[in-house]
């Protein structure tokens, strides 16, 4: 399968500070690839990156086979970008916003015209076209915003959350419109907070923290990752408390007010567990079954919105 | 043609944007028109010519009352006052009407009291509604007063050969001869005391004169003029040079980035945009100034080239100052505070003409002082277009070709800005 997006060992430093550290993936045409991570993680620096808004310190970056660094003209011809923030104009249409970035990307005359009434259509907004941008609700906007990276029809799309704030209405709009492409062979870069979104969506993911990829698979290949394990969390009072209470789970974290490990079967053994802290001391308790928030904060000790 | 497109995109949008911001633009065409009109008022004139109706009731109606009347229908009187002969009732009636400034009665018996060397009077009542010419009507009579006072000294065995001839409206050649000689050697015997020539006048031959006729008529409006079109210039290129902020800001120009299309096409664009608005503001306050102080229409199409030369060059400036700038917050406050010295010395709000020597040379060297000099010395002082314009060009010219190339090379350092 072609690969339409392929990173080699990409670093991205500001002064001392690594955003992006060594990070390898490719995704191909027809996959959709989800890049997991919690805010500062390195997914934007990423993108920026393959999008040549920044110059990699390090690494390479092919888009449908050419180099971001030396052939940016033809790597960004094969590439849409939907940002994390709205990029439009919000005293022009739809139709004026369409028309302005259909011809960004070399678009003109009649195919830009039924470019942009077939991605109008595709992101439902056909209705309201002609009509001024800063009317539209937050999730419209996001769809624009959306319509207006694939009017060039893609090999490769970049989508940085783009359903952050966005109603369910919309959300599903933007969903079903990022699966057509896929079944178009477009492959898509999408990077996200939402689980469930990652779950419905992505053929593979890669979870990153601190500028590294630290897990890469399938969903299914990450979920065996946690085993049958479930994810306890326990809040309350724990400084002081001797951490062999629970040296027989696998401890994740423990923290003074934060104790996280994981156990088979949890929801059975959990007042046995209890029974193990003296009285007060646990206030509050969480059992999490295995999915990809539990393995990312199995991995990383953080949860993936902090 | 695909190499102008994405510039020619961004220009329209630029253009299309601008025209539904009606008040932005009616804002930058009237205000310096507004102040045009204002500092024309303070300044007692505009473009048109300060006149008035001056009433003079003759019930003397003698030679010398005939000869005082005339005193106002002489020089730069006659510019300024149109003369009109009423009789008592009319000038009572005209003056209660607030139709005239001023309104002088020359009392029967007037002409006798001033040959015979006797007190006399004359009338003069003033239009309280008026605050210039007025005065100037009285100022004028003392004057006149003053002359009378100094011909009954000077003249007066002159006036006593001349007194009967008067009366009885018979005229001699021999007494006439008699008192020619008499005003004549009376003068060269007083040349000799009160007017002895202070000044050697030495003749130069002055290349390329110009007639009175062919002297541009230079009133304080049309000094003022060519700097409000500047004003309107410079209010634009600050707010347009301010909008490249807006579109880092939102997202237009990181995405921008993204896109086959460079940042420097963009940009371009811009300039096509300010381009356009330029020549619109040009067009629009050059014909309405050009009709208002009835330039040469053959002047006018230069004259708009160069405004909009003009508004190119402190756009660019403009650009290149808000660009610089580490946010939009600080890119507004900076601009905004470049813009209004730039106005106040460059020549928009005052004129360099009416500036102290030191604040006007300043002024010429900024570049709205420079261009807008050019432009005046040609237009309104008719002086040569190489001699007016051809540094200003060459100095306009090397401004914006350096800021076109830096602004294209900063805009992309937007993108980490934001």
């Amino acid at each position: 399968m072609a690969k339409m997006i392929k990173i080699e060992t990409l670093s991205k430093n500001y002064g001392q500070f690594t955003a992006a550290d060594g990070i390898d993936f490719n995704v191909n045409a027809g996959e959709i690839f989800g890049l997991l991570g919690p805010n500062g993680a390195g997914k934007s620096t990423t993108i920026n990156c393959i999008s040549g808004l920044l110059k990699p310190t390090l690494g390479e970056i092919y888009i449908n086979g050419f180099s971001v660094l030396s052939q940016a003209l033809q790597a960004k011809s094969s590439l849409g970008l939907v940002p994390q923030d709205l990029a439009l104009y919000e005293d022009l249409s739809a139709l004026e916003n369409l028309n302005f970035w259909g011809q960004a990307y070399g678009l003109t005359g009649e195919p830009l015209k039924q470019r942009i009434q077939t991605v109008l259509q595709q992101v439902g907004l056909d209705s309201r076209a002609k009509d001024t941008v800063s009317t539209y609700s937050g999730g419209m906007k996001r769809r624009l915003n959306f319509a207006c990276a694939i009017l060039h029809e893609p090999k490769a799309l970049l989508l940085d959350e783009p359903t952050v704030g966005v109603d369910p209405q919309s959300r599903e709009h933007l969903l079903a419109a990022v699966e057509a492409l896929k079944a178009q062979g477009t492959a898509v870069l999408y990077t996200t907070h939402y689980m469930e979104e990652a779950e419905r969506l992505c053929d593979r993911l890669a979870i990153i923290d601190h500028g590294k990829i630290i897990a890469t698979g399938t969903v299914d290949e990450l979920r065996s990752q946690m085993g049958e394990k479930d994810l306890i969390t326990l809040q309350g009072e724990f400084s002081g408390v001797d951490k062999s209470l629970i040296a027989d789970y696998e401890l994740i974290e423990w923290q003074d007010h934060n104790v996280r490990f994981m156990a088979e079967n949890a929801a059975a053994q959990l007042t046995e567990i209890l029974s193990r802290f003296k009285p007060g001391q646990v206030k509050q308790t969480a059992v999490q079954q295995a999915n990809l928030e539990s393995l990312f904060i199995k991995l990383t000790g953080r949860e993936l919105r902090d | 043609m695909k190499i102008l497109g994405m510039p020619i995109t961004v220009a329209g949008l630029r253009i299309k944007r601008v025209l539904r911001e009606k008040w932005g633009l009616i804002s930058w065409l009237a205000i310096p028109v507004i102040i045009v009109f204002l500092m024309s008022l303070l300044a007692g004139t505009g473009s048109g010519k300060l006149t008035g109706k001056l009433l003079i009731t003759d019930q003397d109606d003698s030679t010398v009352s005939r000869f005082l009347a005339g005193g106002f229908n002489q020089g730069p009187l006659a510019e300024i006052f149109t003369l009109k002969a009423v009789s008592s009732a009319e000038g009572q009636a005209l003056m209660d009407a607030g139709e005239a400034s001023a309104w002088i009665t020359i009392e029967a018996g007037f002409g006798d009291a001033f040959l015979d060397n006797q007190p006399t009077q004359l009338k003069l009542v003033k239009n309280p509604a008026q605050s210039i010419l007025p005065p100037m009507v009285e100022t004028s009579m003392k004057l006149l007063v003053d002359a009378a006072t100094y011909i009954q000294i000077v003249f007066a065995k002159e006036l006593a050969v001349l007194k009967p001839m008067l009366k009885e409206r018979k005229f001699n050649d021999a007494d006439l001869v008699v008192l020619t000689l008499g005003i004549k050697q009376q003068i060269e015997r007083l040349e000799a005391t009160i007017l002895p020539p202070q000044l050697e006048l030495i003749k130069h031959q002055v290349a390329e004169a110009k007639s009175a006729a062919e002297q541009p008529d230079i009133t304080f409006g049309l000094i003022m003029f060519p700097g409000a079109i500047f004003m309107a210039l410079i209010f634009s290129a600050n707010s347009l040079a301010v909008l490249i902020w807006d579109d880092a800001q939102n997202g237009i120009i990181p995405r921008l980035s993204s896109t086959p299309s460079a940042l420097g096409a963009y940009f371009n664009g811009q300039v096509i945009g300010a381009t356009s608005v330029f020549t619109l503001i040009a067009l629009l306050l050059g014909v309405l100034g050009g009709w208002y102080f009835s330039i040469p229409w053959s002047k006018l199409p230069l004259m708009m080239v160069w405004l909009v030369f003009s508004g190119l060059v402190i756009y660019q400036l403009f650009v290149a100052l808000a660009m610089v700038m580490p946010s939009a917050k600080v890119a507004n406050v900076v601009v905004n505070a470049t813009t209004f010295p730039l106005l106040m010395v460059g020549g928009s709000f005052f004129p360099m003409e009416t500036m102290p020597d030191w604040l006007a040379a300043i002024g010429q060297y900024l570049p709205n002082g420079f261009l807008l000099k050019g432009l005046k010395d040609w237009l309104v002082r008719d002086d040569a277009i190489f001699v007016a314009m051809g540094l200003p060009l060459l100095l306009g010219l090397a401004m914006l070709v350096v800021f076109w190339m830096l602004n294209r090379y900063l805009v992309k350092q937007l993108i980490h800005k934001v």
